[in-house]
């Protein structure tokens, strides 16, 4: 009787586990098409593609474009990324690996901006460049482009078997989202003639994505004529890596202009910052044993306009190792310094300010190096940045 | 719920106005054993009429005559026991509280004086638990009753080993949560906090309390899944004596009491019940796929009205904070329905109230790394968050029981409310240095807002049977629970500070941030259990069987939005964050809109399942006079479903990215073997030995793919099925094997010493580890880490003072000192990591201590009880050593618990008319520590990741028995 009652029970038991086992739905996966022109890209980039000037491409996600693959985008292509913020931000991101060759011309620049923008890819051929609905000081409206690579940076911990670090702005579920190694020429593609627009939604408190992130991007890489326009982040980080970089407007950003970290040992060449509402450098050093400098050069800063004051002209650390040759800042309001002159990796090489001679001190915390000095002239070569929008806007003028 | 109370109404009501006998009840117990004794026969040999049997609880019940009785009791095989001049009163009961019966030689006389039986025996439970093959300890209600303890939490302080945690968790032998459980009437109950293995013990009231049972070793007839100690909690069904209490407490603590610092908001008008009332609800719409915003194609008024849904209090405010209080109604009784039968019907209702408020002024949350240079020993901060904290908690729970019973069947069915809702408010200095790695630096100023609600109903449905005059015990249990726990609306809203303006800034301090949290569980264990008690080789036998099932069923959701501006935001000169969600800022007037941050489907919302069935059959067998053996082997098949998906799936990215549908996550058949065995060196003194395998599971969350951020730390919990640098995304079981030797010794008053050793072999612990590559944002993962070792020795005591002096034979002494040593085998990763950040002259080893184990840990109390003057009281001190919280890796140090000296105080008094007034005073925290987790490294000052003040705390308390 006994035997009889357990048994009952433990079948009654398992009877019990197994009808439990199918009370679940299934999930939609999301829709992967949208109108003719315009084509909702959902999935990563596992193999060798084109996105062509035909069509808008739509970021339904953080889409990558992986290991070994590589994204051909042709000139005058539109692509817009959906709305999201958080870990649900819509991105492109290279990850180590994978190429993108995104060659625009100054006739047919590729450009990135928000689902929210109206801009097609007939407003390009034909040479409007500008939203057609966006102002260009609205922003956090998506992600933005993160290319990492196999170049070495001076993170923390380079000097183990663990030589890479996570880029900000992905979650960490995301092991895509790893840079760094030891491939100095490491070539991650071509980027020319790129406006990235309204980006760098919320991620979280001290997290951040900017217009254009470069994480142990290789020197093998040709990155030249871009365009930042309201980026809610930084206009264009480097962590560590190789790469040398030319012709770039950052403009309207919410944070700094040019942000640097992890001994990027590469050099910036030819560019303009304007109106960003953090600092506009913002310098950092090594973070690892690995000590590499990088140099900035030839450039135009504008600091303030009717609606933003950017912080300081140049921030840097302690540690820093940075050649600053030929920057001119100008519209500096009073407040807005170089944050330190002590550092001993960074140099001061015609650094002119648009100030009043008497005024010149106040906008150096410590004494002003030699290489400080007043001046009235921009140093960017503002002839090829036509095509952006900052420029057709207006943006540029007085440089 | 009404009708339960107005039956309970009715039964009193009839119990005072029909009685004219009175009532006499007792248990009788089998002296040898301390077990119970069913079919005592009772008699009154000065009315032959009148009579009854015990029943399977040992309890008899009989209504005769006022008056001045003998009662006899007899049983086969043991002498008669007589208690002489029990005197009787109409209306009333007498209690006489345990009988011993002992063998056949010895004939037992009695008095009864003030009701129960004087006498200076040990209680059955310390018969109990001297005999026992298993080591167990433990308090009866008799020895509450003694004592006059208020709650449960205060009876448990009383057993040796015992730690209580924020004044309601209670744990044992110095292991965390992990490693211990709390079980209700030996069913699993899910604690209010999801994250918790125990259940809080601060609501039970101790009138209702049967008995608290600790098992230090595992045994096949326990769940398998613990394995530092197991706390049973048996509630009453049927009171000895009617219970009819009124209690009342308030609580003052100097430094968070009536001050006018104290941090709140405006919630909703329930939330002195504990509950919202849907002021934090969702708003309407947010739980669509595309809300409405700027760029969804909505109008600009349906993005404003859309806005509208969201609450506009941001801002914490300040508020004088009021004082605890509490509320206790617990009523109970016992009725007999047929005499001839000897059925009676047992019935309990509580209702307790608790309002308590807290409010912390110096509360640290930091972030530390090592420097890069070797020979830079101190850390440097990433992120330091100075602030103030106010909290208030809300407790309510009800609970009701009826149970009948004959002299061989007892059924009871007892449910369970517990309503719990806690509303914080914040206000954080943040400071991010831009020098640390990973960071950029700013100045922020926070306001933070949570409510925590949360909810648990359990129904206990319970049969037990005796057979063949009571050799044969039959017991099923039924006891579903669904539970909730939810932070509706959780707020941030932190102002970044460059130069002189005040700011939203993403890439600093962030946007302002709305976050709903969700949880529901359905849990249903089952079980069927029968002991029966054989002769095998002229020997007593007892023999064990019974089957298990317990299924789970948890849901649980994470919605965020953020705060975006469509173009230029203003400078809020002001910071006052109750300015954001203005008419005149938001849209459709202003550019103020909310972003999702919710995919579709979302990554952040799984329901995962889980079924355990297990079977058991142990033995228990003296094999010699002095030697007891409890051997037995028990199985439990688990299995795990989850029904959740990565972030890359909830993108669209279905090629490559992880979607579980109700797939098996983690699947383990697993045998637990035990042997326990017992060897009498003396009647008073045994020797023990035990082997058994148990093991830890991983629970819903850890199994997930969740990533759980904490809005205030700022820190964030991944679920372990994220696969991430050489994190496979498979987080195995646990498999503890352990050995207990024990000597003990003992005296009739309950006076006892003992010493332990114990060795357990961890296969695969499950630890918190910080990732590394993550340098951002502060970042953990559970993960498998190498397998751990612990070994340690025990020692406990309780003493009476009277051995020093006659003076002091009302005090007497307990204690329990634990000294552990633990390691565990790193893994290469870890290793590796660690050597990268070697500090000049350090050597690392790939050994370490385990997360979670004290290296000690000291309990100690001094009690005072004079029975006469029915006063009680005690000072209790306990404290664990520094213990590894949060597994640190390269850059960033490991993070340990300090330990916390905490010593609290009691008193109690019974006073006034048949001592029905009660008066009990209690100090807590005496020491005013801190509460404190800390980064450590070597040879660097220690800097704090959690630190807080709970300051000295005062209650009073008043009870009334009606």
């Amino acid at each position: 009787m006994k035997k009889v009652k357990l048994l009952a029970l433990a079948a009654a038991a398992l009877v019990f586990a197994s009808s439990c086992n199918d009370d679940e739905g299934t999930t939609t996966p999301p829709n992967n098409n949208g109108g003719d022109d315009e084509m909702v890209v959902t999935a990563n980039i596992s193999e060798n593609t084109t996105w062509s000037s035909d069509k808008v491409y739509v970021l339904g996600g953080r889409i990558t474009v992986l290991d070994g693959v590589t994204l051909t985008i042709e000139p005058g292509t539109v692509i817009k990324g959906q709305a999201g913020t958080g870990a649900n931000a819509t991105a492109l991101l290279v990850a180590r690996g994978g190429k993108l060759m995104a060659e625009g011309t100054a006739d047919a620049p590729i450009i990135f901006t928000s689902v929210a923008d109206e801009i097609m890819p007939s407003d390009v051929a034909a040479g409007n460049f500008a939203s057609p609905n966006l102002d260009p000081n609205i922003n956090g409206l998506w992600g933005g482009i993160i290319v990492l690579g196999k170049a070495p940076i001076s993170a923390s911990n380079d000097n183990g078997d663990v030589s890479e670090v996570q880029i900000e702005g992905i979650p960490t579920s995301d092991a895509n989202g790893l840079y760094g190694g030891s491939v100095a020429d490491d070539n991650s593609g071509v980027l020319k003639y790129i406006s990235i627009r309204h980006g760098g939604t919320n991620i979280g408190s001290g997290n951040e994505i900017n217009g254009l992130t470069m994480g142990g991007v290789g020197s093998g890489t040709t990155v030249e004529n871009i365009e930042v326009v309201a980026n809610q982040d930084d206009g264009i980080e480097w962590f560590g890596g190789t790469v040398n970089v030319k012709n770039v407007v950052v403009w309207n950003c919410g944070d700094d202009g040019i942000d640097t970290d992890q001994a990027w040992a590469g050099t910036l060449d030819n560019f303009v910052v304007a109106t960003v509402s953090g600092h506009s450098f913002e310098l950092d050093g090594p973070e690892g044993s690995m000590n590499a400098g990088h140099k900035i050069m030839n450039g135009s800063v504008i600091c303030s306009d009717a609606d933003v004051t950017s912080q300081d002209l140049i921030n840097t650390d302690d540690n820093s190792i940075v050649d600053l040759e030929k920057i001119y800042f100008t519209a500096v309001k009073s407040g807005q310094q170089i944050n330190r002159v002590s550092a001993a990796g960074v140099t001061f090489t015609d650094i002119k300010i648009n100030v009043d001679a008497a005024d010149l001190a106040s906008h150096v915390n410590g004494d002003v190096p030699a290489g400080v000095s007043t001046g009235t002239t921009g140093y960017a070569d503002i002839s090829g940045l036509g095509w952006t929008w900052a420029s057709k806007a207006g943006g540029l003028s007085g440089l | 719920m009404k009708k339960l109370v107005v039956l309970f109404g009715l039964l009193t009501v009839s119990l005072l106005t029909i009685a004219q006998n009175g009532t006499i009840r007792g248990i009788v117990i089998d002296n040898e054993t301390g077990e119970r004794i069913m079919g005592a026969s009772i008699m009154f040999p000065n009315n032959p009429g009148v009579g009854s049997i015990s029943d399977l609880d040992g309890e008899f019940t009989v209504s005769i005559a006022p008056g001045k009785h003998t009662v006899l009791i007899s049983f086969i095989g043991l002498g008669d026991y007589t208690v002489n001049d029990v005197a009787v009163t109409a209306g009333e009961t007498t209690f006489l509280g345990e009988l011993r019966m002992k063998e056949a030689s010895d004939q037992l006389v009695e008095v009864v004086v003030q009701a129960t039986v004087k006498r200076k025996t040990e209680t059955a439970l310390l018969t109990l638990k001297r005999k026992s093959a298993v080591v167990l300890d433990g308090i009866s209600s008799s020895l509450i009753k003694e004592i006059g303890d208020n709650d449960a939490v205060e009876a448990a302080k009383r057993i040796t080993g015992v730690t209580v945690e924020g004044g309601k968790y209670v744990y044992v032998r110095g292991l965390g949560d992990s490693y211990s459980k709390t079980t209700l009437n030996n069913m699993e109950i899910p604690g209010l906090d999801p994250d918790r293995n125990s259940i809080q013990m601060d609501i039970f009231p101790t009138s209702l309390v049967d008995n608290m049972m600790v098992s230090k070793t595992f045994s096949a007839h326990l769940p398998a899944d613990f394995s530092g100690g197991l706390m049973n909690l048996e509630l009453k069904s049927f009171p000895e004596e009617k219970i009819f209490e009124v209690s009342v407490s308030a609580g003052y603590n100097p430094s968070m009491h009536l001050n006018s610092d104290y941090l709140t908001y405006k919630g909703g008008k329930s939330d002195f019940l504990g509950f919202d009332d849907g002021t934090r609800a969702l708003p309407n719409g947010a739980d669509q796929s595309e809300i409405p915003t700027p760029i969804s194609g909505h109008s600009k008024e349906e993005v404003g009205d859309f806005i509208k849904g969201f609450n506009s209090t941001l801002g914490a405010q300040k508020k004088t904070s009021p004082m605890d209080m509490g509320f206790n109604l617990t009523f109970g009784n016992q009725k007999m329905l047929q005499n001839e039968k000897n059925s009676k019907l047992g019935y309990i209702f509580s209702l307790a109230y608790k309002n308590e408020t807290r409010y912390y002024d110096d509360v640290v949350y930091g972030e530390y790394q090592k420097y890069i240079d070797p020979e830079q020993y101190e850390l440097r901060y990433a992120t330091v968050q100075n602030g103030q904290v106010g909290q208030n908690n809300v407790l309510l729970g009800g609970l009701a029981g009826v149970a009948i019973k004959n002299l061989n069947s007892k059924h009871r069915v007892m449910l369970l409310h517990l309503q719990s809702g806690e509303k914080k408010a914040g206000q954080f200095f943040i400071d991010n240095d831009g020098q640390a790695v990973g960071q950029s630096g700013y100045l922020g100023l926070s306001h933070n807002l949570e409510y925590n609600q949360r909810s648990l109903t359990n129904l206990l449905l319970n049969g037990t049977y005796r057979l063949k005059y009571g050799a044969v015990e039959i017991d099923w249990r039924i006891a579903p629970t669904y539970s909730t726990g939810s932070y509706p609306d959780i707020r941030k809203t932190a102002f970044t500070f460059e130069s002189t303006d005040t700011f939203f800034s993403a890439g600093a301090a962030g946007n302002p941030t709305r976050i709903w949290r969700s949880l529901s569980e359905f849990n249903i264990p089952v079980a069927f259990d029968i002991t029966e008690d054989l002769k095998f080789m002229g020997r007593d036998f007892q023999f064990k069987t019974g089957i298990s099932n317990i299924y789970k069923m948890r849901d649980y959701n994470i919605r965020s939005f953020d705060v975006q501006f469509f173009g230029k935001q203003p400078d809020w000169v002001e910071q006052d964050p109750d300015a954001v969600l203005t008419d005149d800022l938001t849209y459709p007037n202003g550019n103020i809109y909310f972003q999702s941050g919710n995919g579709d489907p979302n990554p952040n919302e799984y329901q995962s399942r889980s079924n355990n069935t297990g079977a058991y059959v142990s033995g228990e067998m003296n094999l010699t006079s002095k030697l007891k053996v409890v051997a037995g082997l028990r199985g439990e098949n688990f299995i795990q479903w989850h029904t959740g998906r990565d972030q890359a799936y909830a993108n669209g990215n279905i090629a490559e990215g992880k979607n579980l549908d109700n797939e098996v996550v983690l699947e383990s058949f697993n045998l637990f073997p035990s042997m326990n065995a017992i060897y009498a060196l003396t009647k008073m003194q045994n020797a023990r030995f035990s082997y058994s395998r148990t093991i830890a599971r991983p629970s819903f969350k850890q199994l997930s793919f969740a990533q759980i951020l904490d809005p205030i730390s700022n820190r964030i919990f991944n679920g372990s099925l994220f696969q991430y640098s050489d994190w496979g995304g498979e987080l195995q079981v646990t498999n503890i094997d352990n050995i207990d030797l024990r000597w003990e010794s003992f005296t009739r008053d309950g006076e006892m010493i003992s010493f332990s050793a114990f060795y357990k072999y961890f296969t695969n612990p499950i630890e918190l580890v910080r990732i590394p590559e993550q340098q951002t944002s502060t970042e953990y993962q559970p993960r498998n880490v190498g397998n751990g070792t612990l070994y340690g020795i025990e020692f406990e005591f309780r003493k009476n003072l009277e051995f020093i002096s006659k003076k002091l034979s009302k005090f007497s002494v307990n204690g329990n000192v634990t000294l552990v040593k633990s390691y565990i085998d790193m893994t290469d990763l870890e290793f590796n990591s660690r050597q990268n950040f070697e500090r000049m002259g350090q050597t690392i080893q790939n050994r370490r201590a385990m997360a979670g184990q004290s290296p000690y840990s000291i309990n100690g109390g001094i009690m005072y009880k004079d029975k006469e003057k029915h006063m009680s009281g005690g000072i209790f001190y306990n404290v664990k050593g520094p213990t590894l919280q949060i597994v640190g890796v390269g850059l960033f140090p490991d993070i340990y618990t300090i330990p916390f000296h905490s010593l609290n105080a009691s008193f109690s008094k019974q006073f006034g008319k048949d001592h029905k007034n009660g008066l009990s005073l209690k100090a807590s925290n005496l020491l005013m520590d801190k509460l404190e987790s800390m980064y450590r490294s070597y040879k660097a000052a220690d800097q704090p990741f959690n630190s807080w003040s709970p300051g000295m705390s005062f209650s009073v308390g008043l009870s009334h028995k009606i």
